[in-house]
């Protein structure tokens, strides 16, 4: 009886999550396809904001990079695609700040 | 005896509960917070490409007074497939040189597979699917490489969970609010047999809370073994950077319910970056106290080994980086066990390597 329980309120979690993170999924899809026909901001922008985006990258690489492990070299930035994408699923980090830290990385 | 028997599962279902409720919350409250359009066009144009990474390490280690060589390997393979997959499988391999009563040196080679996992990423969630290491706390997912961990000995907490699992897990991470990032992973495990790629049937879930204002996290992780005795595990960690200093700060601490007891450990990283001369080294302490379940009989005792006794142990260590990735790395540690205390010595190098397995397109 107590097994049982478990794994049903193991089964009902992980099915609401998967709903949920199915909701979120499509919610993300539609943005971006609404984003992509815009110009890109980083391409479009001042000086000024290139300047904020390299100081928020540089922010969001230190808090979340910075707090396991040395400061990697720079890499090819299709390397950093990659590696930017693991740590993504490895270490839980936002997909914002997956982004920030990819530019920051690259640029 | 029967309310102490319930009170796992209450707090299991708690604390999935909590999850489910919490994540709806966080979700809504953050859209209206993000210029969506800017981030998003960040990293348009660049297309990932397969590498392949991992470290390799070669280490002394004097355990007691019995002398071990160790070199060791753990490549990372790394292929991103479109936007949104990736498969990642990472293996390990080391043989461990020691001397014999002959006082010939003998090897003992060992390998296996740490986890092969196939992701598919989402802004909030990402869905993986295969051999995974168990989201327990933060030490078996992000500092345990050798690499990475500031101190080459495992602390005590690590045997007393499952490392590895078999099966499907959903995670990610997503700001909570405008100063707070939540991460959450929730998984289960199938009951796998084989001797390299051993797993227990068993589901689990970890939540953490990320101030990166403070740098700051906090988290909390429960395992549910479903086989053999079914003991639970559950666990709270934090770590934190603060601002002024080139300090790191973290401890897990994890209690079971089975025959495989407590412990915790507190670690601190220092990095001497404000010294010119020496900004290429750090130091590090850890003190961490194993506490065996009471009530064992001697066979269990006899059978856990090291896991059958109460440990005290306390480490001070310095890691000095050539570069970013070749480091060299020396400890010394002494544990309290009764009826036996020892030193415990190690001294080696890490390579962190990084190859492209494609073209990469324009070098920086």
């Amino acid at each position: 009886m107590k097994t049982r329980s478990m794994i049903s309120a193991a089964l009902l979690a992980c099915a609401v999550f998967l709903a949920l993170a199915a909701a979120a999924a499509a919610k993300t899809g539609s943005k971006d396809s609404a984003s992509s026909s815009a110009p890109p901001a980083a391409a479009s922008g001042s000086s000024h904001q290139d300047e904020s985006l390299h100081l928020e990258g540089e922010r969001r690489f230190r808090a979340n990079c910075a707090r396991c492990h040395a400061a990697p070299p720079r890499f090819a930035p299709r390397m950093m695609g990659t590696i930017v994408r693991h740590m993504r699923v490895r270490a839980t980090i936002t997909d914002d700040d997956m982004r920030y830290i990819l530019r920051y990385m690259t640029e | 005896m029967c309310s102490n028997r319930r009170w796992p599962r209450k707090v299991a279902q708690a604390g999935l509960l909590g999850l489910i409720f919490l994540l709806p919350a966080a979700l809504l409250g953050q859209d209206s917070s993000q210029n969506l359009d800017t981030i998003q066009s960040l990293d348009e144009g660049i297309k990932p490409i397969p590498i392949l990474t991992g470290s390799t390490g070669y280490f002394t280690r004097v355990t007691a007074g019995q002398y071990q060589d160790a070199p060791s390997v753990s490549p990372l393979l790394l292929l991103p497939v479109g936007d949104r997959w990736l498969v990642e499988a990472k293996g390990s391999y080391s043989d461990t040189y020691s001397k014999n009563a002959l006082g010939d040196y003998t090897g003992h080679i060992s390998y296996g597979l740490t986890y092969a996992q196939i992701d598919y990423i989402t802004k909030y969630a990402t869905f993986t699917a295969g051999r995974f290491t168990t989201p327990f706390n933060i030490f078996g997912e992000r500092l345990a490489p050798n690499w990475i961990r500031a101190l080459q000995p495992s602390p005590l907490t690590s045997p007393v969970t499952s490392g590895s699992a078999l099966g499907g897990m959903v995670r990610g991470g997503f700001p909570g609010t405008q100063k707070i990032n939540l991460n959450y992973a929730v998984y289960f495990s199938a009951n796998n047999t084989h001797h390299l790629l051993a797993t227990d049937r068993s589901t689990g879930a970890r939540m953490g809370f990320f101030v990166p204002g403070t740098r700051l996290e906090l988290g909390a992780s429960f395992q549910q073994v479903l086989q053999a005795d079914r003991p639970h595990s559950s666990g709270v960690y934090f770590e934190w950077q603060p601002m002024r200093a080139p300090l790191t700060m973290r401890s897990e601490y994890v209690r079971s319910s089975g025959t495989k007891g407590s412990a915790y450990w507190f670690e601190s990283v220092y990095r001497l970056s404000q010294i010119s001369a020496l900004r290429r080294l750090e130091m590090v302490g850890r003190g961490q106290q194993f506490f065996a379940a009471s009530n064992l009989s001697a066979a269990t005792i006899k059978k856990l080994g090291a896991l059958g006794k109460d440990t005290n142990q306390a480490d001070f260590g310095l890691n000095y980086y050539f570069r970013s990735d070749v480091r060299a790395s020396a400890s010394y540690g002494r544990q309290f066990v009764l009826g036996g205390n020892s030193n415990l010595w190690t001294v080696g190098m890490t390579y962190r390597f990084v190859m492209p397995m494609g073209p990469t397109g324009n070098k920086l």
